[in-house]
């Protein structure tokens, strides 16, 4: 195809939706208001982790304005699990808490009211009774024996098909280990990050005269959140209708499936519109993180720079529930051995429950963490050995036709090209025999 | 809630007068950026609120060597001002734009650590605040005004309604770090003060903020330096010393550790401006 | 309390706004009066993505109660068109790309035409600190700060 064909591809387009931010018309979900339309704003626990015993309505019934709440009783499928269409579990994390809670922020009940303030006043005035429990905050100290315990099943980690964590096993480290001339080790450890999108997590749910819901919602993701909503409930998937697609900063901030299926809910018992949004203070402490992540890495490297063992131990912190992490933690542990050629690899990758909030979705979430990491430690490697950053790079790169630790053939390498090209454009002269190397042949062994 | 009443007296006897008949259910708001976050998440919840914007509080005068600011002047209008350089710095160095546009310099001496550095400057000069009452009106030093965190000697039916400071002789230094190059809350701010002769130290002052419960004045710091040559090395120990008075906490801008480390490394830099 | 009536200028109308205390200027735009371009982002006054201009000059409206507002002059981004055509910074931050999800842009926007009206050419280090207040979370500034100063340029090269 020639390019005097092309209209978009190379050109420079303006943004369709330019013209709305710039004059104010873009319409955001609280920008919407409908006549007789109620407000949600949710009981959240006040601790880390404690048994539920209680919760008393008495008060907040009396303030003018109350006109409902909901609890897990109210909901047809007390159940979020964020992949369950595609089969991921496990089921574990609520919709409204039944019996337990495990994270400050963690829903507990709705208030439905016909003011903002009025809801406001309500949530202040229900009374819970809870039943503290020790709580932990690490993800190391929740793998140990005495740790309080926050999963029915028995453990705080992920169980992968039958396995503590997330395991490649590629070669014979040990071996390595005994090779190599240097031994490098280091702990490497990320913190949470909010998203902090300018624009709150919000959505308002809207009976229709003809049966239907309409969900106006600044979700990442219409189609997940309008099959997890049905799901939770237990309503046939046409019932609804969602509407949305302008999302005030997503990040992956935006893809829970947090406030439609209980603002839908409230609509769905009070026959009004119910607008749920999150306050500053609930998007920032209660809405999903990207979880923290540990990670240990002992290097085995020969002194022409080469890395011939790669040993690392891994813990994400998933917080309270699951949403995305396990998957995350295998993304992780396919990518945390990085772009190079080792020939043995030992991972153990785990996904760990802690009382804090739940880790979710962010910008690359499982794999931004390892290659902090990971790039870290070569720059270490590279100090040890006495190498530059460049050549132990280029040394251990892999290329097309290498066997990855995780068992799959390497198809798509670049680094190479990519190191090359960025040493050209920062003015780095690279010796000849990396200007030369390419990802598609094979180097010498 | 909405039951609540905002009072907009048009003078400062209106204004002690309401607060004698309302007593402490009232909440006093001048450029509302401290009450009204706490009033929009529903923490603070008041009745009434007697608002000052337009209680004429808001001037600058100038007479007889004596610098007069009401309460409710904005920090905007300290920038603008060209009498003390060093108050436009430190008026500068609050919020953004918009904030100074609206928050006073009364409202931000009820800021809690890290807020409420303008309170360093002024502290540095030697101000006075005056509390106006039913039964009149009473002056002290800024520097015995704080107790403790967001405590202080204002008693009930009062108002601050100015702050009284000496046209400043000697040079001044201010820095507020942070984590952000504006609009930021601080890490450590400090203001100093400094009288010469020569190049020694007649008079100091030495304010602290956001290492400790609240503004005050490093007043071994200041003695230290009285009658030295200010050098280099003198500026250093002068700085090791001002971290034997502070009280530094732990929030989410920075660690204890983290303010304790930073606190000489801050000071030495603001002696060294006023090093000759 | 009863509700009062507030006689204010609102994007050079002079209109009468009836009010119970203490309503804010951000919920009389956006729910009394329906213009939703000022935004909410914290309530905090720390995000700056309600930022509204009172005679001329930056302000939260979050944090400002209607009364306060009483006889000035408010102007909003649905008051920045002049004959339904695009004030200069909205045709700059358009057409050089500085926005992409669009909700600090309101802000943004009146942040900039206070620091021109004042400052028509101001310095890089005068626009950061007038923007200052102005949180983005997707642009990474650089390109509403491009912005701003190229705003500047067509300003005046068309004599303001």
């Amino acid at each position: 195809m020639s390019t005097e064909t092309l209209n978009v591809v190379g050109k420079s387009k303006l943004r369709r939706d330019g013209l709305g931010h710039v004059t104010g018309k873009t319409i955001y979900v609280n920008d919407i208001n409908f006549p007789d339309m109620l407000t949600l704003k949710m009981v959240r626990s006040p601790v880390p982790h404690a048994n539920l015993k209680g919760i008393d309505f008495s008060e907040a019934e009396k303030v003018t304005g109350f006109v409902r709440a909901l609890t897990y009783e109210d909901v047809p499928k007390n159940i979020y699990t964020i992949l369950t269409l595609i089969g991921v579990g496990p089921d574990e994390e609520m919709v409204l808490a039944e019996d337990k809670v495990r994270y400050i922020g963690e829903p507990i009940a709705a208030i439905v009211a016909e003011t903002e303030e009025s809801a406001m006043e309500a949530v202040s005035r229900v009374r819970l009774d809870l039943e503290e429990l020790p709580a932990v905050f690490d993800v190391e100290d929740a793998l140990k024996p005495d740790a309080p315990i926050l999963k029915d099943w028995g453990t705080n980690y992920f169980v992968y098909e039958g396995h503590h964590c997330r395991r490649v096993r590629f070669g014979d480290v040990e071996k390595g280990f005994q090779q190599a001339q240097f031994i490098i080790e280091d702990c490497y450890q990320t913190t949470p990050i909010e998203h902090a999108p300018s624009e709150t997590t919000g959505c308002i749910a809207k009976p229709e005269a003809d049966g239907r819901i309409t969900v106006y919602t600044n979700t990442q993701a219409l189609f997940f959140t309008l099959d997890n909503t049905a799901i939770i409930l237990q309503v046939p998937f046409q019932k609804l209708h969602l509407v949305g697609g302008t999302v005030g900063g997503g990040f992956g901030g935006k893809v829970d499936v947090i406030v439609e299926p209980i603002a839908t809910l409230a609509a769905m018992k009070t026959n009004r519109p119910v607008k749920y949004v999150f306050s500053r203070q609930e998007e920032m402490q209660a809405s999903s993180s990207r979880g923290a992540w540990r990670m240990y890495f002992k290097d085995g490297v020969m002194k022409d720079g080469r890395i011939i063992a790669r040993q690392i131990t891994t813990y994400a912190d998933s917080g309270a529930y699951n949403r995305h992490t396990p998957y995350a933690v295998t993304k992780h542990a396919a990518n945390i051995a990085g772009p190079y050629r080792i020939p043995n690899v030992w991972i153990d990758a785990h996904c760990v429950y802690t009382n804090r909030q739940p880790g979710s979705a962010m910008r690359g979430f499982g794999v931004t963490p390892a290659s902090f990491a990971l790039e870290m430690q070569m720059d270490k490697i590279a100090d040890q050995v006495g190498l530059d950053p460049w050549a132990i790079r280029f040394i251990n790169a892999y290329q097309n036709g290498d066997m990855k630790p995780h068992r799959k053939i390497v198809e798509d390498a670049t680094l190479i090209e990519v190191m090359q090209a960025a040493a050209e454009m920062v003015g780095h002269d690279l010796p000849e025999e990396y200007k030369s190397m390419s990802s598609w042949a094979r180097k010498e062994d | 809630m909405t039951n609540r009443s905002y009072l907009l007296p048009e003078t400062l006897e209106e204004v002690t007068k309401l607060l004698d008949e309302y007593g402490p259910e009232i909440l006093v708001m001048a450029g509302g950026t401290l009450a009204m976050p706490l009033i929009n998440e529903g923490v603070s919840t008041p009745e009434i609120v007697l608002g000052l914007k337009r209680a004429k509080l808001n001037y600058l005068r100038k007479s007889n060597g004596i610098f007069v600011v009401g309460a409710t002047t904005s920090l905007t209008q300290m920038t603008e001002q060209s009498d003390i350089p060093v108050l436009r710095e430190a008026a500068n160095a609050v919020g953004g734009w918009a904030i100074r546009n609206m928050g006073t310099i009364g409202g931000n001496l009820f800021a809690p650590p890290p807020g409420g550095d303008f309170a360093v400057a002024l502290l540095a000069l030697d101000a006075e605040l005056k509390f106006v009452g039913k039964n009149g009106a009473r002056v002290m030093p800024l520097d015995e005004f704080y107790t403790g965190f967001l405590t202080n000697r204002m008693v009930p039916g009062e108002i601050l309604s100015e702050v009284i400071l000496p046209i400043p002789k000697g040079s001044s230094a201010f820095i507020k770090y942070g984590r952000r190059h504006t609009n930021t809350p601080s890490i450590v701010a400090v203001a100093i003060n400094i009288v010469f002769d020569g190049d020694m130290v007649e008079e100091a002052r030495v304010a602290l903020n956001a290492v400790g419960p609240h503004p005050f004045r490093a007043k071994r710091v200041e003695a230290y330096l009285q009658g030295k040559a200010l050098k280099e090395e003198v500026a250093l120990e002068a700085a090791e010393l001002a971290t034997t008075e502070i009280e530094p906490f732990t929030d989410p801008i920075a660690s204890e550790w983290y303010r304790r480390k930073m606190v000489p490394v801050i000071v030495k830099r603001a002696l060294e401006r006023l090093i000759a | 309390m009863q509700a009062k009536i507030i006689n204010l200028t609102l994007n050079g109308k002079n209109i009468d706004v009836m009010v119970s205390p203490m309503t804010t200027l951000q919920v009389l735009l956006r729910e009394n009066l329906g213009y939703t371009a000022t935004k909410i982002g914290c309530r905090q006054g720390s995000c700056g993505s309600c930022t509204v201009l009172i005679n001329g000059e930056p302000m939260m409206s979050c944090l400002l109660p209607v009364e306060d507002v009483a006889g000035q002059d408010v102007v909003t981004l649905e008051g920045l068109m002049v004959d339904g055509e695009l004030h200069a910074i909205q045709e700059t931050f358009f057409e050089t790309f500085a926005i992409q999800c669009g909700y600090c842009t309101p802000g943004m926007i009146m942040v900039s035409k206070a620091l021109l009206d004042k400052n028509p050419y101001p310095s890089r280090e005068e626009v950061i600190n007038a923007l200052a207040g102005n949180y983005c979370r997707c642009t990474g500034y650089e390109p509403i700060i491009q912005a701003v100063i190229e705003s500047a340029k067509r300003m005046n090269s068309v004599g303001n």
